[in-house]
């Protein structure tokens, strides 16, 4: 399918955009000029945003600030003046100079229309919960990703930034919780949770959020509750994200450009404990482990550090933070035409992004183009088209850059002490371990991603007859992505000390990962009204195949470290490659009925028929259906007098299954793996099964309730929103533990459920327009989560983790990932309380030590005693907007955050100088010792782990409020602008979490860390400039 | 009307565009792998019986056979956060994951023996005696499984088809005897059916010298002494083995494939490699890990030239030169101050030394100041992590000294047992220790023990030592101790490794305890007694 789309349809379309341009610009001929103001029919205020177009041309204009226009126009022509919420007029020119028109709201248009499963509907007349976004919004901020700016807008979706390098930014998207989960995957952040992902359709396309540019969006609508959901049937367990794309209204040519230049810096700078103190509390922590103290921390050599100034000598312990990481830029430009008549319209966009690294040797470019073409063919027959393309090119540091502990961020903050980043002389420094994250950055080797996104489709809608339409999509998309990633051959010694990091080989490794899918929609849908009854229905097919292949490729002993591509390396045993290939199918059946009575009783049925090639047998086809009921009370007769208070009353309620087919491919199948060995030095192949097949395997099942109301108060200025639901997944696919015995690796079964339950609010209030001019509007939002494993079939607990990194259960009754170790009950403050507490972590334990609780009395401290000590997903996230506007300017602001959340520190964070790590200066002269004893921090032993083993006390909770996001916009004004031949100029400029309240910023961590080593790529506060330019 | 008549071919064209592309995937949900080899294919050849076969040895114990040496007195595991270390130190339970590693591997190598016993018949092929020792070198291989099993675990259940999971869920715990029963009766089977020896291209299968040592084994866990003296008899007069002619040698890449050894996991650079040098050398060589590092009390075990232990008075042994004078088989199989590394530089462990290797320069570096030696050699210096050499499992020395150890325990001390003990100590070019010439039972057995300890240091034995000794309580105690070397002042001071006090409980730690996640899945599972 996808081949199909040659480089001759695209040089077509390229010639056909070109045209179009020359048609706009040529229909500027010699005519009258006109002016005039626009004003509203109702309240006479000017109406600003106005557009004004000389019929059946490409000519046109908007109306400024103030309602004034002026454009040139045959004299016997006739102007269409339209706007969003406005019935359009046309005005015949009459060769007058100037014409004053009044717009008649239009109360249909007033009402907002919500995108949902392939169709749309009015807010009024939906039983369904669904959030959504303008596109708008979305741009406010600026993000290198659209995730980001979804954060804090929406009740029951949970964003999650993680930080990440620039292009492999790290943002989940959980839309009411977590419903399943992987145990045989699991990470230092809890068990896998990939699986979780939102089904992200945009313009009818499975695709990635990370595949659109936000310039290009004209809504984003989530999808939460079943009655919504299950019309995608096996994918929408975890919601649906609609996104629509822009696309050109016709009328005049309308240029618009969105740019910014932002500077990043780093979220999370960790202070290292000052040196004298650290020194002191090595001292410490050597003599209280009973061992002799390294020549580095006698006195003498305390003050000969402490007093230095010839750092390269005596350099200082831990200077990483602020040696690696820089303010760096980002820059964002988008620009985009759009314009048409009524037989062709056509948007193009254009975008060029590039971020660079708060570390040095991270970056990523991206170069893309949209465009989105419209044909009226005929009254009845319209066709659509859009393709995208997209370049990205992202570069890192190729050190042990993936893993748990990506180097050089581990390196930060373990295993790098008293190395001097770079000599004078421009050799590295090393620690002890050989360490030096400079060094790694700038002459390891570097790894560069390229990947090519190519995704396009062609669509048809025709009228069959009055109110029955049929269309079809045909949709292509690909991933192209090549990387190289190159370890450079090099060799430093430590000129103080003699240490030598050697990397003997050079070598790359090149990976191509292509994937493909077409998908295709045949819809037909039926709308009409008979009297009071109102009725409409979809009927449905589609399909999507999917196909996926990976090779990699290794050689290494190149020449030098610039000599890169693959066949210059060595030609022998070393070099060596691998592959695989993967497809998939999915074939699928649904329907909608959407039944009215007066627009009062409401009601909804959806099902979906699918089947999947990831299942076999009586399992591989499922149904999910869906019913949804409102009542809009305040279209009672009895509601009457009340409808001046409560102007709009809907109660709503929906049930429903709906699917979640994450399973690796193949897991039904009983194949061979291949496992070599060698006799006598030959090599032989092998072959054994080695997981056992799972032929019953089925789709996981949601079925979720939702009850909710949706009110307006005060004249429709107060809007409200409510919603409680309950989501009972059940036959989650697990790769449950099987006993060991049989020998074979568990396949996935389906077993385990896990509900979520909550409430979620929202209100919003649109502020009257006062005398002055000033305007503005409020809105907040309030999710409330539950997470509860129900049921794991009498296995489990599952327990990752360990007492030196976070440990993480799944078991009956708790949350998903909850965070599982010991209670702690202070410190043991004489050894008389020892004795008699019998139960101790370690032999010889000391006053100063953790006194940590012998949960179930056996005097003796071990897993046994290990409870739930923290909450890894917040059961409460909430944001709070408001947009201010007055004469030209506009001031937005956004706080967004989360409650009940926790953080385990680990690694050197967590370690308190007892290893060879960070020392985080919280720990300065708040350690116990005989005469500091309400110190908050317990003894330091170097080089054991008594103290830290996984506790409460190490948990911090991680609730947070921060000021997302503030800005602060101008509006050229109208009579400066039109000199300059431009309809609209407007600056701003922004920062991005500006502002927190936590808990961890004692600890210089960004409150939206996961748990663990914080060993990630720091997370970034924007300050931007930015400029939206309208032609 | 022209233009209708377009239209509608516009209208129809796109009708049968739609559903033509909807039609014609219809394999779309019935897509085959072929990246995997499915079950239905196989079985057809007798080459298929062999790649089955091929796949079994995988499972053979690889570094780990030198490695559990570092939960017993000869070797620390130097970081105090390696799982390993809660075993050494006695601090363990039912949830370690080496426990339950250890039995997922074993099980796993069990399952594809059963797999290929089970299916081995389906292969239409005439070819006999290829069916006869593929037959055996899985059973023999299976044998190996359970008598890991048995020693580490006791009462394990005896597992001999596949079984589904609910069969899995109720399995029950199957006296230890019975498994030695059926080591024994499968060793015994395999032996019979495989050849002494095989051509160049398939050295590293199972000989039956190799299942004949491997029962000699098995009888002398099981205390069944007789059968074990008659099971090493046997090997000793296939008269295919012998002693390999160098000690410092036998773990070098020339001497793979030696007249010494009876079974070995095989390697091959690039091909199929393991991590051995980089898992146990001194952290001056790249970086390399010191996982575990062996200990005073192994050092000290070792004899003096004249074959005298140190704390004999009239030994000579000058704790100021505690190494020189020395049997040699102490500086062949540990790396001590003074000797040269594979880069070139010398090992300087002594804490005031300014090298990596240097005792708390990091806490990677030995802990006790010593390193082992064996298995790493200078050819791996390169890439550390791409190791080609063999692991030896069982060699014709422990075959010797498992028959003087068993002939000694049923009172049968006679001059073929001297003979033994004295090849081991004196039948290579560089080992020379004075021949024994005790008589009584006490002085054989102490004598014998302590040939086991230091031959075979690093080579897995000592775990299964100590317990068939029954002498955890003697030697896995109190700290864990390593170099001695005169401080500022000219003092003597021995390193003490940091946070290892070991706690030996007799009641529970001469069986490692059921896999708590086993018993979770299957409540059948008794568990070992005190844990």
């Amino acid at each position: 399918m996808f081949q199909n789309l040659s480089r001759n349809s695209l040089l077509s379309r390229g010639r056909l955009i070109v045209a179009l341009l020359l048609l706009g610009l040529s229909a500027f001929a010699q005519n009258i000029a006109v002016k005039g103001t626009v004003t509203s029919a109702s309240d006479n205020g000017s109406l600003p945003g106005i557009n004004i177009v000389v019929k059946n041309t490409l000519t046109g204009t908007s109306t400024d600030a103030d309602g004034k226009f002026e454009i040139n126009a045959p004299s016997n022509g006739t102007l269409v003046f339209s706007g969003i919420g406005y019935v359009t007029q046309e005005v015949a020119v009459n060769g007058r100079a100037t014409i004053d028109i009044k717009l008649a709201a239009d109360t249909k248009q007033l009402e907002e229309v919500v995108v949902v499963g392939y169709g749309t509907q009015k807010r009024n007349s939906m039983t369904n919960s669904v959030s959504q976004i303008s596109g708008e919004a979305i741009t406010k901020r600026p993000v290198s990703n659209i995730q980001q700016s979804m954060q804090g807008l929406m009740p029951g979706v949970t964003v999650l930034d993680q930080g990440g390098s620039p292009g492999k930014s790290n943002t989940n998207i959980r839309v009411r919780g977590i419903t399943t989960f992987n145990i045989n995957g699991s990470s230092t952040s809890g068990y896998d949770l990939g699986k979780n992902d939102a089904l992200v359709i945009v313009d009818g396309i499975e695709q990635r959020l990370s595949d659109i540019n936000p310039d290009d969006i004209e809504s984003v609508s989530v999808l939460k509750d079943a009655s919504s959901t299950a019309i995608y049937g096996s994918r929408a367990t975890n919601g649906v994200i609609l996104v629509t794309t822009k696309r050109a209204k016709g009328g005049k040519v309308q240029v618009d450009y969105n740019g910014y230049y932002a500077i990043q810096k780093s979220n999370n700078v960790p202070k290292m404990m000052g040196i004298e103190a650290y020194m002191r509390e090595q001292v410490a922590a050597y003599t209280n482990a009973g061992l002799p103290v390294p020549a580095r921390f006698t006195e003498e050599s305390i003050q000969a550090y402490v007093n230095a100034t010839d750092r390269e000598k005596y350099p200082m312990p831990n200077t990483w933070f602020e040696t690696m990481l820089r303010s760096a830029p980002q820059q964002n430009h988008t620009i985009s035409v759009a314009g048409g008549t009524d037989v062709i319209r056509t948007r193009l966009s254009a975008r060029f992004q590039d971020q660079q690294g708060v570390i040095a040797g991270y970056s990523n470019k991206i170069g893309e183009f949209r465009l989105n073409t419209d044909y009226t063919v005929s009254k009845r027959l319209r066709v659509s088209g859009d393709i995208n393309y997209r370049y990205a090119r992202a570069l890192n540091p190729t050190v042990n850059n993936t893993g748990n502990n990506p180097q050089p961020l581990n390196n930060f903050f373990h295993g790098t002490l008293w190395a001097v980043p770079k000599y004078a002389d421009g050799t590295y420094g090393l620690s002890t371990q050989g360490n030096n994250p400079l060094m790694f950055n700038e002459i390891g080797g570097q790894s560069r991603q390229v990947t090519d996104y190519l995704a396009g489709y062609v669509k048809a809608e025709f009228d069959i007859a009055e109110g029955l339409t049929f269309s079809t999509q045909i949709a292509g998309r690909g991933t192209f992505t090549n990387q190289k990633n190159y370890t450079n051959s090099y060799t430093n010694t430590d000129k103080n000390t003699n240490i030598t990091k050697t990397v003997a080989i050079n070598s790359l490794t090149e990976v191509r990962n292509t994937l493909r899918e077409y998908t295709i929609n045949n819809l037909l849908t039926y709308e009409k009204s008979f009297g009071s009854h109102g009725l409409k229905a979809l009927v449905g097919y589609s399909q999507i195949g999917n196909t996926q292949t990976f090779l990699s490729a290794y050689r290494e002993r190149f020449y030098n470290n610039d000599i890169g591509s693959i066949g210059q390396g060595a030609n022998d045993g070393t070099k060596s490659n691998s592959g695989n290939d993967a497809e998939y199918g999915l074939r699928s059946y649904f329907g909608r009925v959407n039944y009215d009575y007066k627009e009062k009783y409401l009601f909804e049925a959806n099902g979906r028929y699918d089947g999947s090639s990831k299942f076999t047998g009586p399992k591989q086809y499922s149904f999910f259906p869906s019913f949804s009921a409102g009542w809009r009370i305040s279209k009672e007769n009895f509601w009457q007098g009340l409808e001046k208070t409560v102007n709009d009353l809907k109660l709503r309620g929906s049930w429903g299954i709906t699917g979640n087919q994450s399973v690796d491919l193949y897991s039904y199948y009983s194949a061979l793996t291949s496992l070599g060995y060698s006799f006598g030095g030959t090599p032989v192949q092998g072959y054994r099964p080695t997981t056992l097949a799972n032929t019953n395997l089925g789709w996981e099942s949601t079925t979720q309730l939702d009850l909710g109301i949706d009110a307006t108060f005060l004249n429709k200025r107060l809007t409200l929103t409510a919603d409680y639901y309950r989501k009972l997944t059940d036959d989650i696919l697990l790769n449950l533990d099987i006993p060991a015995t049989i020998g074979l690796k568990a396949p996935p079964q389906n077993a385990g459920s896990v509900e979520n339950k909550g409430w979620e609010f929202s209100l919003n209030y649109r502020g009257a327009a006062s005398a002055s001019g000033f305007r503005y509007t409020l809105g907040g939002n309030l999710s409330i989560n539950e997470n509860k494993v129900v049921d794991l079939k009498g296995t489990g607990p599952y327990i990752t983790g360990s007492d030196i990194d976070p440990r993480y259960i799944i078991a009956k009754g708790l949350p998903i990932n909850t965070l599982w170790g010991y209670q702690t009950d202070g410190l043991f403050q004489t050894q008389q309380e020892i004795t008699e507490y019998k139960a101790t972590y370690a032999a010889n334990t000391k006053p100063g030590d953790v006194k940590y609780v012998d949960r179930n009395g056996d005097k003796k401290i071990n897993a046994d005693d290990m409870t739930a000590i923290g909450n890894s997903f917040p059961k409460y996230t909430f944001g709070l907007n408001g947009d201010f506007s007055y004469k030209g300017f506009d001031l937005s602001i956004l706080f967004q955050g989360a409650a009940k959340v926790d953080a385990r520190l680990a690694g050197a964070l967590a370690e308190m100088g007892n290893q060879e790590g960070f020392t985080h200066e919280i720990y300065t002269n708040d350690y116990w010792t005989p005469d500091n004893t309400g110190a908050r921090f317990p003894r330091p032993v170097k080089f054991d782990l008594r103290n830290v083993a996984t506790s409460d006390r190490l948990v911090i909770d991680g609730s947070y409020l921060r000021l997302k996001n503030v800005q602060l916009a101008y509006n050229i004004p109208a009579e400066i602008v039109s000199k300059l031949r431009v309809s609209r100029i407007r600056v701003y400029t922004s920062a991005t979490n500006l502002l927190t309240f936590s808990k961890l910023n004692k600890w210089n961590l960004d409150p939206e860390v996961p748990s663990g080593r914080a060993v990630y790529f720091p997370q970034t506060a924007l300050y931007t400039f930015g400029l939206n330019l309208s032609f | 009307m022209k233009t209708n008549t377009f239209k509608h071919t516009i209208y129809a064209g796109i009708a049968v565009l739609a559903l033509g592309l909807a039609s014609c995937d219809s394999g779309l949900l019935e897509t085959v792998p072929n990246d995997r080899l499915s079950e239905d294919l196989f079985w057809k050849t007798e080459n298929d019986a062999k790649l089955a076969v091929n796949s079994l040895y995988t499972d053979l114990d690889s570094t780990t056979a030198v490695t559990w040496d570092g939960i017993t007195d000869l070797a620390h595991t130097n970081q105090s956060f390696n799982v390993a270390a809660y075993i050494e130190a006695g601090s363990y339970d039912a949830t370690s994951s080496v426990i339950y590693d250890e039995w997922k591997r074993a099980y796993r190598g069990i399952r594809g023996v059963n797999y290929f016993l089970e299916n081995v018949d389906k292969v239409p092929s005439t070819n006999t005696a290829l069916i006869s020792q593929l037959k055996g070198e899985a059973k023999a291989l299976r044998a190996y499984h359970y008598l890991k099993l048995a020693g580490l675990f006791g009462p394990v259940p005896l597992v001999t088809s596949s079984i589904s999971i609910d069969e899995g869920r109720t399995l029950v715990n199957t006296p230890v005897e019975e498994i030695w029963n059926f080591v024994e009766k499968e060793l015994t089977e395999a032996a019979a059916l495989l050849p002494t020896t095989y051509g160049a291209a398939d050295k590293g299968r199972f000989t039956k010298g190799a299942a004949l040592g491997l029962l000699a084994r098995a009888d002398l866990y099981a205390g069944r002494y007789q059968k074990a003296a008659d099971a090493a008899d046997q090997v000793i007069k296939l008269g295919v083995y012998g002693l390999y002619d160098s000690y410092e040698k036998l773990y070098s890449y020339a001497a793979e494939n030696n007249k010494e050894v009876l079974l070995d996991k095989q390697y091959l650079k690039d091909v199929y490699q393991n991590n051995v040098f980089n898992l146990l050398a001194p952290y001056s060589q790249k970086n390399a890990q010191s996982t575990y590092v062996p200990t005073k009390a192994l050092v000290d075990t070792y004899e003096t030239l004249e074959g005298k232990k140190i704390t004999d008075p009239s030994s000579g042994y000058d704790p100021a030169k505690p190494y020189a004078n020395r049997d040699p088989r102490l500086k062949f199989s540990v790396f001590l101050e003074g000797d040269a590394l594979p880069s070139g530089i010398t090992f300087q462990p002594r804490p005031t030394s300014t090298t990596a290797d240097a005792i708390g320069s990091t806490y990677i570096a030995s802990t006790t100041g010593f390193n082992i030696k064996k298995y790493i050699n200078t050819e791996d210096f390169a890439n550390p992590t791409n190791s080609g050499i063999d692991i030896i499992l069982l060699r014709y020395a422990e075959v010797l000294l498992i028959y003087a150890e068993a002939k000694i325990e049923l009172g049968q001390a006679d001059a073929t047992v001297l003979a033994a003990i004295n090849q081991v100590r004196n039948g290579r070019t560089d080992v020379k220790l004075p021949s024994v010439t005790a008589t009584t039972q006490a002085a054989l057995r102490d004598i014998v023990r302590r040939e086991r300890t230091v031959e075979l240091a690093f080579e897995g034995q000592r775990l299964y030592d100590i317990r068939r000794w029954k002498i955890g309580e003697q030697v896995m105690n109190g700290p864990v101790f390593g170099i001695t070397y005169p401080d500022a002042t000219g003092k003597l001071v021995t390193v003490q490794a940091a946070s290892s006090d070991r706690v030996f409980d007799a009641g529970r730690h001469y069986l490692w305890p059921m896999p708590q996640k086993e018993r979770d899945l299957n409540p059948n599972l008794k568990q070992n007694p005190n844990w």
